[in-house]
């Protein structure tokens, strides 16, 4: 078990003798041999008094872990050569390490092949820390190994040094999320900060309290696998964590609980208040990017202030669309009987109508735009042979009386919004009788010439 | 953006929704008004144009958006009524942009389009802005529905 690595290397007293598939169980017969350690200043002060052996120590353990099963080779090369020699040394100056290993027969798993064979290969499904002369207790495989193995690093490093007996904290006996993130460990620096605070004594309740998925927890010591060690920095409701991915930023909402977890970008600042503000900002982005969709023509621009200009002027547009619509229907409704019956019958919303007909209505909405987005034109140049004719062209058939008579509600209608200049019925008309006299040619030209310049016809 | 749909729920209802909601508050403005022009066309039109506010705010999810749930309040004001909310799921939480702290830190650029923003958009005006910024694009989306319906309705209603 990857328990022996470290007791060897912390050169604790007690094997660790792992026969329960358990880390948890693991985890406690490394730590009671902790406790019990027959000499308490045994290695562990002498080992990590070293300090080079530390990193030496992290990259022999990364480049352990990042194999889970190796082969006997693998460890071999894998090991640092110095840390052979240091546990060389270790074993040389507590010569009674071989008879503290010898002693836990209650696990039963040690086996003096084991011992006598640190080398050997490991045995099926078993991962074996070869140190090359220390004994070594079989090492039941274990996928979580490495996971494990890299946690003792993380706390190894600090909790080593003079805490013997300090109540090693259960958390790290879970499998930590995943074994890509064994390589990370050997930032020891990084981590420092991390582990300090776990020789604190802090209960694992603690820990547990922070887990997002309670129910996870089988135990309060246990972990929800999806989180990696925990900094408490803030006891903000929303959970920062700083983790060694880089640049990497995870969030979850949280069906348990409202709070949104968000991880601190490498290189950041882990305030809260500016994660705060940097989750709000890409809320805000993504929903631009939402909006961006809907309003067409808004892939062109970048920036953020255009954009919001951009739909501003949609939503201006649509609502004006919206009033002007509800102004023909009511002209319509004067010159028609409003008879729901017939209109439900008449199929009104099919895919495709007359299409002369929509192509009518298609120049009456450009007119209307055109006149609609004139208003900066106070002389009234409208292009009044296409418009004021397409305003005609589909009222034509009407008696021009009734035309002019809408007259007034086109005026209304224009003095409604306060933004456009009035139109004054004299100078419609006018309009309009010029144009009547080019109805008939671009009655011709209906669909060819005509261009969209709203969003509206596009829709139709 | 589909996971971003996913994520924040912009679902319209068909363009049928929302016509017969426009046609059933047409055919009670006619029922309402049996003479053909007792009042002046610009009241008319201003019917016509809250009609189609209150049909599409319904037909677009009732009193279940904040946008809707604006509009209709404020159409029912002017008519001294009330309106019925049906019961929220969960609490909004009505943030008053304005009394931020920290609103100056806020990118200004954005506040101040957001600002306009809430003048257009019903209900805007307690809103922050991200959650402004969802109920605009629900808002454009059943704005240009309803825009479509009623095209179609003037494109059968008029004369050929």
């Amino acid at each position: 078990m990857e328990n022996e690595l470290f007791m060897n290397a912390g050169a604790s007293s007690h094997p660790p003798v792992i026969t329960s598939p358990s880390s948890s169980s693991a985890m406690l017969n490394w730590v009671s041999m902790e406790t019990q350690s027959v000499d308490p200043s045994l290695g562990c002060n002498l080992f990590w008094e070293k300090s080079t052996e530390q990193s030496i120590f992290h990259s022999a353990l990364s480049s352990l872990v990042s194999s889970p099963t190796p082969s006997n080779s693998n460890f071999s090369g894998g090991v640092v050569g110095g840390e052979n020699v240091m546990i060389r040394e270790l074993i040389g100056k507590r010569g009674n390490i071989v008879d503290i290993y010898g002693t836990p027969a209650s696990n039963g798993n040690v086996s003096g092949s084991c011992y006598a064979t640190p080398m050997s290969s490991p045995t099926p499904g078993r991962m074996m820390v070869m140190k090359t002369t220390t004994p070594i207790t079989e090492i039941s495989g274990d996928p979580g190994f490495a996971e494990r193995a890299a946690r003792f690093s993380c706390f190894g490093s600090r909790s080593f040094n003079g805490r013997t007996n300090s109540p090693f904290p259960m958390n790290n006996e879970q499998p930590v999320a995943t074994n890509e993130k064994m390589p990370r460990i050997s930032s020891s620096p990084a981590l420092k900060p991390l582990v300090s605070r776990v020789p604190t004594g802090e209960s694992s309740g603690e820990f547990s309290r922070k887990r997002k998925a309670k129910s996870k927890q089988n135990s309060p010591s246990t972990v929800s696998p999806s989180k990696e060690i925990e900094e408490k920095e803030d006891s903000d409701p929303k959970r920062c964590k700083k983790s060694e991915e880089n640049g990497d930023k995870t969030k979850s909402i949280d069906p348990y609980k409202d709070y949104i977890h968000v991880r601190a970008r490498r290189g950041q600042a882990t305030d809260s208040h500016s994660l705060a503000e940097r989750v709000r900002r890409e809320k805000i982005s993504e929903r631009m990017k939402l909006l961006q969709d809907l309003v067409p023509g808004c892939n062109k621009v970048t920036g953020k202030a255009l954009m919001l200009d951009e739909i501003i002027n949609y939503v201006q547009s649509l609502q004006r669309q919206v009033e002007f619509l509800s102004m023909k229907l009511s002209s319509v409704n004067t010159r028609l009987d409003f008879n729901m019956d017939a209109i439900l019958s008449k199929d009104i919303f099919p895919s495709s109508n007359n299409l002369m007909h929509h192509q009518q209505v298609l120049q009456l909405d450009s007119s209307a735009e055109t006149l609609l987005g004139d208003h900066h034109n106070n002389n009234l140049q409208l292009n009044p042979d296409i418009s004021s004719n397409n305003i005609i062209n589909p009222l034509e058939t009407s008696e021009t009386r009734s035309f002019i008579s809408h007259l007034p509600t086109f005026a209304h209608f224009t003095d409604s919004i306060s933004q456009y200049s009035t139109f004054s019925e004299d100078d419609l008309t006018s309009i309009i009788h010029m144009g009547f006299a080019q109805n008939r040619l671009h009655e011709l030209n209906h669909g060819s010439s005509k261009q969209v310049p709203s969003h509206m016809k596009a829709e139709l | 953006m589909a996971s971003a749909d996913k994520l924040i729920n912009t679902y319209v209802p068909e363009k049928d929704v929302f016509a017969l909601h426009f046609l059933q508050s047409l055919s009670n403005l006619r029922t309402q008004n049996p003479l053909n022009s007792p009042d002046k066309s610009i009241d008319r039109v201003r019917k016509i144009k809250k009609a189609a506010y209150v049909s599409m705010a319904r037909a677009a999810g009732g009193t279940s958006r904040l946008w809707s749930r604006a509009l209709l309040r404020r159409a029912a004001k002017d008519d001294n009524k009330s309106v019925r909310f049906s019961r929220r799921k969960r609490k909004v939480t009505w943030k008053i942009s304005s009394k931020r702290k920290r609103s100056n830190q806020r990118a200004p650029v954005v506040e101040e389009a957001a600002e306009r923003l809430r003048n257009l958009v019903p209900g805007g005006g307690g809103m922050e802005t991200s959650k402004l910024m969802e109920e605009t694009a629900h808002y454009i989306k059943c704005l240009s529905m309803q825009v479509k319906v009623m095209q179609c309705l003037v494109d059968g209603l008029s004369p050929k």
